[in-house]
């Protein structure tokens, strides 16, 4: 029987060279990434465990991206214990208040190689499936055995494959796409399983659009989510890793998969698409939604807040105002994408539309700083999770929805089609 | 030993489907550096009165899909500070289901208990069997046995213990 691209990369990372969908191996993992839960957590687990020394201090990246800069005192201190952590372990990979967000940072420091297995103490590490590698999310315990061992048990995942084929449609994003996927599968329809994106629209996908894609895969429970190598993938490896040795993975003709989802846009035309609280997998057209007020606007996090998300934000917002009472936030994903926007000239167009441009953080998302709604708050956002109290009070609503739709809902005060302003 | 696992008796807090990690502890306090302090936080939007009212060995009785979302092993771990003695469910996201058994937090699988379980019932969970008794009713619901990996683990006492044993036993 022939191998998933997730059996297969973990089969590479076994002593045996085995894996097979439902067994329970134990796996190399080649990085391990670490954020604030390192200061707040896995600090008093090592304790436990009597912990000496990394297993290996170049595979380990430590990031302090939720509360960038400290919000408050007990996430400077956080940061405090995260930085003597790096020194005293010789931690090669640090990624201090100023870098960005972890998922972002992590490819664009060269980090991320096809093919690897990466784990991450955060839920959206399935991002790096985008660069066809095994990435999931555990947390503290898991990575604390990790740090002083660098192997990881796991159960092999079964795997789903997902087809997508035909064009995405002016102002209709990658985030779009995921959000009806996972609107189709549910909040659990795709839990412990490994999503394999195939066909020629992830083929043609930027880095950036493929990363959104792979990156929301966790709300509908995936483990992973692995992809082919495309154009894109190997010219970023050119770009950030060109020291980096690495072989593409495929999966076999004949591997075995749970179920096969197709999508053929040309057939069925993507709407832009908005997923109403309290679930990520509450995606509707936007058509269903429109005209609903909104007291914020957000684009930013480790889902959105990339280079392409600002450019067609300021495509939009270009020469115009932002609706009056209305904040808009954007939060760029990295102090690359930062300054890259900068160069652009898009800082400039944002802010003079009315938007206000916060550094590099996880901030609003996570309701920890920069923009934190109050009670009875709108939020439409380019982020991952609409739960209640997400990004703040209890009584604030969010809408997700693409950095397309999040501008024009900022225009207009509403939400917004992108496509009709 | 056996007792700990095969008797968790406690009174029913009953929840629906896709309870997620925000509800169990929002991420607003994830920066409290005490357990205890976070603990009083547990199920705040949900449940606004659970952390006050909860008792030892309380179980949580779910729907499906129960800790779901963000990572954050502060979830299962603010239940434990509270004093929950196990968490029931139809199914539970994958992050949660590990984070659970890694800090020594038992979790059952159960079909249909939320549905035949009435909040305040008290309740028994036999880990070893597999099953879940409503006391009043003597109804016994059985669900899913534990995997030999998650029982390994939970006997060890979390995944640091077990950890510690096996490095031990190879060293």
């Amino acid at each position: 029987m022939g191998q998933t691209i997730a059996e297969k990369i973990l089969a590479s990372h076994t002593e045996d060279g085995k894996a097979s969908a439902g067994e329970i191996i134990e796996a190399r993992v080649d990085l391990l990434m670490v954020h604030e839960v390192l200061g707040s957590r896995i600090l008093p687990i090592l304790d436990e465990m009597g912990f000496k020394k990394v297993w290996n201090p170049n595979r380990v990246l430590v990031v302090n991206d939720h509360w960038a800069p400290a919000s408050d005192i007990n996430s400077a201190e956080i940061h405090r214990r995260n930085r003597n952590f790096v020194k005293e372990q010789g931690i090669t990979n640090f990624c201090d208040v100023d870098c960005g967000i972890s998922h972002q940072v992590l490819p664009e420091m060269g980090l991320v190689v096809p093919g690897a297995t990466i784990i991450g103490s955060d839920s959206h590490s399935t991002t790096y499936g985008a660069f066809n590698a095994f990435s999931t999310g555990l947390a503290a315990t898991d990575s604390a055995l990790i740090l002083a061992t660098g192997v990881c048990w796991f159960r092999v995942p079964e795997s789903l494959r997902i087809e997508i084929s035909g064009e995405l449609g002016e102002r209709v994003m990658s985030k779009d796409l995921i959000l009806k996927i996972i609107n189709q599968l549910g909040p659990d329809g795709a839990n412990y399983q490994s999503m394999e994106f195939h066909g020629p629209t992830i083929d043609a996908m930027s880095v950036g659009e493929r990363m959104t894609m792979c990156n929301m895969t966790v709300e509908a429970g995936a483990k992973c989510a692995p992809m082919p190598i495309n154009q894109d993938v190997r010219f970023w490896m050119e770009d950030f890793a060109p020291k980096k040795k690495w072989k593409e993975v495929t999966n076999d003709s004949d591997a075995e998969y749970v179920d096969t989802l197709q999508f053929d846009l040309n057939e069925d035309p993507l709407e832009p698409t908005v997923a109403p609280p309290e679930l990520p997998t509450n995606g509707k057209p936007v058509a269903e939604v429109e005209g609903v007020p909104i007291d914020q606007a957000f684009i930013g996090s480790c889902t959105n807040g990339r280079i392409g998300d600002l450019i067609i934000a300021a495509e939009i917002l270009k020469g115009r105002k932002i609706h009056k009472g209305v904040r808009l936030i954007v939060t760029p994903a990295s102090k690359a994408t930062y300054m890259e926007a900068l160069e652009r000239g898009i800082i400039k167009i944002l802010m003079e539309s009315g938007g206000i441009v916060t550094n590099s953080t996880c901030g609003a998302c996570v309701g920890g700083h920069l923009g934190v709604l109050g009670p009875g708050d709108v939020c439409i956002s380019s982020t991952n999770r609409n739960f209640r109290g997400r990004m703040g009070h209890q009584d604030s609503r969010i809408y997700l929805a693409s950095p397309a739709t999040v501008a024009a809902s900022a225009l207009k005060g509403v939400i917004t089609d992108p496509r009709s302003v | 030993m056996v007792q700990r696992f095969s008797n968790i008796t406690g009174r029913a807090w009953v929840f629906g489907n896709n309870i997620n990690t925000d509800q169990i502890i929002q991420g607003q306090y994830l920066r409290l550096l005490d357990y205890s302090e976070m603990a009083k936080h547990t199920f705040e939007i949900p449940r606004p009165l659970f952390a006050s009212r909860v008792k030892k060995n309380d179980i949580v009785v779910a729907g499906h899909n129960f800790g779901g979302g963000s990572s954050r092993e502060e979830a299962p771990k603010v239940l434990l500070h509270s004093g929950v003695g196990c968490v029931v469910a139809e199914s539970f996201a994958r992050i949660f289901y590990r984070n659970s058994f890694n800090i020594g937090l038992p979790l059952l699988i159960v079909q249909n208990g939320s549905k035949l379980v009435k909040d305040g019932e008290t309740v028994t969970v036999n880990l070893l069997e597999g099953t879940l008794t409503i006391k009043e009713k003597g109804d016994v619901i059985h669900g899913k046995p534990l995997p030999n990996r998650m029982l390994e683990i939970l006997k060890a006492g979390g995944a640091v213990p077990w950890y510690k044993q096996r490095a031990g036993h190879k060293g």
